[in-house]
């Protein structure tokens, strides 16, 4: 039988459910919102309770779960990061890097380390939350930011292509892997040996690390922004407009082989995930469809919820047993993977 | 979404200095109920207290080549993405630009990018113009120039801070640039809201309002007046109503110099003048007399220094307007109505003949300012060829697209009932059979703002589209 996924409860809060992050045990999930709300959700025997811990004013904007611990971190228009603790809901520390706002953040995978990114500039802050570092400011703002799998490289998605950040303290390298356009989104295969980007001119380029020799899909309707690896390297998932295209990294490689087209959502996607450690990938949409794929081997969706509303964000657990959902008016609701 | 929620988004532009956010505090402290979102280029200067103020850093993403009209504004594409994830939506969006930005990618973010442009449509470019410094900026930088051929709506501010003169020349400057936007003159950016927000410049469904007055056919002259003279010694004087002239010559350079140099800036070596004898002081003997003046405008100009006479005739005469007070003798044997034709609106000078008024007077469309950047209106009723417009277009977008800032029509297209309607931003171009002719008078009104525009070359493609 076909893998499905089962719901399993939900929990409205009240603001546009931008993204959600989940704690390493699957046992909270912190949430943020367009309008600024930072919320803890606790998911214990499908049951749903959320909690409402601040606000950032003018809207949240990044959120990131500490890999190995029960702090969470939350970003917003209003300049600051706030380091939360996931267990109580207290707020330990409020960071104000610098004058823009920070967009993005994310744990290195031992959870040593806290990546932002703010307008142009990449800062590095241990887990105490004092920095550590912070790299020159860039040409353009980072649009992205990711670790690779043993957290020695962190990349930055930027207008001119990748900017690959050595983190190997005291020499702080970084490499540039260059292409005359703006990069939206930056990945990491997890085997190491190359890494992608999400293109705004409408195409996929990645390079191979060792070489730096790069290639890249074009055709897609518009930028690119979602790209999305599968655990064993094998497929990159994109997103643009309403199409999600899948790459076969296996055999030869992508160049040449033809793409494997997901269809089934009729608006655009706004959220793709690919399972840990397994092989389905999940997309939301402005259809307000969830789906569930098995790449290479079902084009077709392998099952598919209607929710509520525009789907905004889809994150699975870190154990890939559960999918958290969260939809532009509020709704997180929580599905098992069966 | 449908099309009819997007949010309107007004971008405003400006030298610093030139009252944007003066503007734009207005704007948010007045009870319009309309909830708004700011998107500051220059933080900070917002004091009002306001909930949706968010500070960008100007950032451009050439998309082809480092084409200039392929360039977006990536910090726009970022917040208004950002903004649409909320749910209690705003009503509109103000855009309020750095002093030297180029509104050229801020509009054409709204072209290129799909989401956006289901989400947002661009309502208008509003430029605050700082009557004061205007024309200084002008001479030393191109970013005004450019804001001010963008915009649909100019406010040619501080307009208190300046002589009747000065503004008025000003004017005709911004005119000659742009002939299409609506120009405001206020103080302390003082203006109606609606007369700068939800304008729907951008809007094909609503009527494209082409300025009349600029289509009129253009002359080389601004005014003309026709004078009842008696025989006798006259004098054509400029400058202030003094006659300090002769006792005090420091006392003139006090009062008007400054004044004057900023002449020399914008009209070159003297004004240009014709005097021809009229049949009558009347309205159809000036009319008469229009296509001989025009001829004379186009031959060599006599120069004549101060103090020097002036002559009854077809030639074409510049008087030595550089100096305040200067005066010309005017003699006169035979009594009878004479026109004057003046390159430049008299009140510019305070020019006058001395014991006598115009009986008839009349002002002339003129846009042979030697702006680099200007607009050519082109009106005509013949019915046109889709197949050739297309192809027009698509040529003069390819070809032309880097100096052509706008471009804005409306099309009487054979064989169809509808009008259709079109803008364009550089090579971005946006066009749709819009309303019925109906009863209506079936026309072909095309307006270019750009820079180093041809006439000739527009008006040539523009018959080759003919039915």
């Amino acid at each position: 039988m076909a893998a499905m996924l089962e719901p399993r409860g939900s929990v409205a809060l009240d603001d546009y459910l931008l993204d959600i992050a989940w704690s390493p045990d699957g046992a909270s999930l912190g949430v943020i919102g367009g309008e600024g709300k930072v919320a803890l959700v606790s998911h214990e025997a499908s049951a749903l309770r959320a909690e409402t811990l601040g606000e950032h004013m003018l809207g949240a904007l990044a959120i990131a779960w500490s890999p190995v611990g029960s702090s969470f971190v939350t970003s917003g228009q209003d300049g600051a990061i706030e380091i939360w603790n996931g267990t109580d809901g207290s707020r330990v520390r409020t960071l104000r890097p610098a004058k823009s706002a920070t967009t993005q953040l994310a744990y290195s995978p031992d959870g040593k380390r806290l990546a932002s990114a703010a307008g142009r500039v990449v800062s590095i802050w241990r887990d105490d939350g004092e920095l550590e570092h912070a790299f020159e400011p860039h040409a353009s703002s980072v649009a992205a930011l990711a670790w690779n799998k043993p957290g020695r490289d962190l990349g930055a998605a930027l207008n001119g292509g990748i900017a690959v950040h050595r983190i190997e303290p005291p020499r702080w390298a970084t490499r540039f892997y260059k292409w005359p356009a703006a990069a939206q989104t930056v990945a990491f295969s997890p085997n190491g040996k190359m890494v992608a980007a999400g293109m705004q001119d409408g195409a996929v380029h990645f390079w191979y690390l060792a070489s730096a020799k790069d290639s890249q899909m074009r055709g897609y309707p518009g930028r690119v922004n979602l790209t999305a690896w599968s655990g064993n390297s094998r497929y990159l998932a994109t997103g643009s407009g309403n199409d999600i295209v899948c790459w076969d990294f296996g055999g030869k490689g992508p160049e040449g082989s033809k793409p494997i087209q997901l269809t089934g959502h009729t608006d655009r996607v706004e959220s793709l995930a690919f399972q840990p450690g397994g092989a389905h990938l999940v997309s939301g949409g402005r259809d307000w469809r969830l789906s569930l794929w098995q790449p290479g081997r079902h084009t077709r969706a392998l099952d598919a919820h209607l929710m509520g509303a525009a789907v905004s964000t889809v994150r699975w657990s870190p154990n890939g047993r559960f999918v958290a959902v969260g939809e532009a008016t509020g709704r997180l609701s929580v599905f098992e993977l069966q | 979404m449908a099309t009819n929620k997007r949010v309107p988004v007004t971008v405003l532009t400006g030298f610093l200095g030139s009252g944007k956010t003066t503007l734009l505090n207005r704007i948010l402290s007045e009870q319009h109920g309309k909830r708004i979102a700011v998107i500051e280029n220059e933080f900070g200067e917002v004091g009002v207290d306001h909930q949706l103020v968010i500070g960008a850093e100007e950032e451009l993403f050439e998309t082809n080549n480092g084409c200039i009209c392929c360039t977006v504004r990536g910090d726009l594409l970022r917040i208004l993405g950002q903004l649409m994830k909320r749910r209690d939506r705003f009503d509109y969006v103000i855009i309020e630009t750095t002093g030297m930005a180029d509104p050229g990618p801020v509009a054409q973010t709204f072209f290129l990018d799909d989401d956006l442009k289901e989400q947002f449509m661009l309502d208008a470019i509003v430029t605050l113009v700082d009557a004061k410094h205007f024309e200084q900026h002008l001479a030393e930088m191109k970013e005004p120039a450019e804001q001010v051929a963008f915009a649909d709506v100019v406010l040619l501010n501080k307009s208190d801070l300046v002589s009747a003169a000065d503004l008025e020349r000003i004017e005709r400057r911004i005119r000659a640039m742009n002939g299409t936007a609506r120009i405001f003159r206020t103080r302390n950016s003082d203006i109606a809201i609606d007369a700068v927000l939800d304008v729907g410049a951008f809007d094909l469904e609503r009527a494209l309002s082409v300025d009349g007055a600029f289509l009129q056919p253009q002359y080389p002259f601004e005014w003309a007046g026709v004078y009842q003279l008696a025989a006798g010694s006259y004098v054509l004087r400029t400058g202030a109503e003094t006659h300090a002239h002769h006792h005090a010559p420091h006392h003139d350079h006090d009062h008007d110099h400054d004044h004057d140099h900023d002449h020399a800036h914008a009209h070159g070596a003297g004004l240009g003048v014709v005097l021809l004898p009229a049949a009558a002081a009347s309205d159809d003997a000036l009319a008469a007399l229009i296509e001989p003046a025009v001829r004379a405008f186009a031959e060599d100009a006599l120069a004549v220094a101060c103090e020097g006479a002036l002559a009854i005739g077809a030639t074409l005469q510049r008087i030595d307007v550089t100096h305040s007070g200067s005066h010309f003798r005017l003699q006169v044997e035979q009594p009878g109505a004479y026109a004057l034709f003046c390159e430049h609106a008299p009140v510019e000078f305070n020019l006058r003949l001395e014991g006598a008024t115009p009986a008839v007077e009349r002002a002339f469309a003129s846009h042979h300012h030697d702006e680099e950047i200007s607009s050519i209106g082109i009106s005509d009723a013949r019915p046109l060829d889709p197949k050739k417009v297309n192809d027009w277009i698509s040529y003069l977008l390819q070809s032309r697209g880097q100096d052509i800032f706008r471009m804005k029509g409306v099309l009487n297209l054979r064989g169809e009932d509808r009008r259709y309607v079109f803008h364009g931003v550089h090579m971005m171009f946006d066009g749709a059979l819009e309303r019925p002719w109906a009863g209506a008078a079936r026309q072909n009104s095309l307006v270019f703002i750009g820079r180093k525009l041809d006439r000739l070359e527009l008006e040539a493609g523009f018959h080759s589209c003919l039915a």
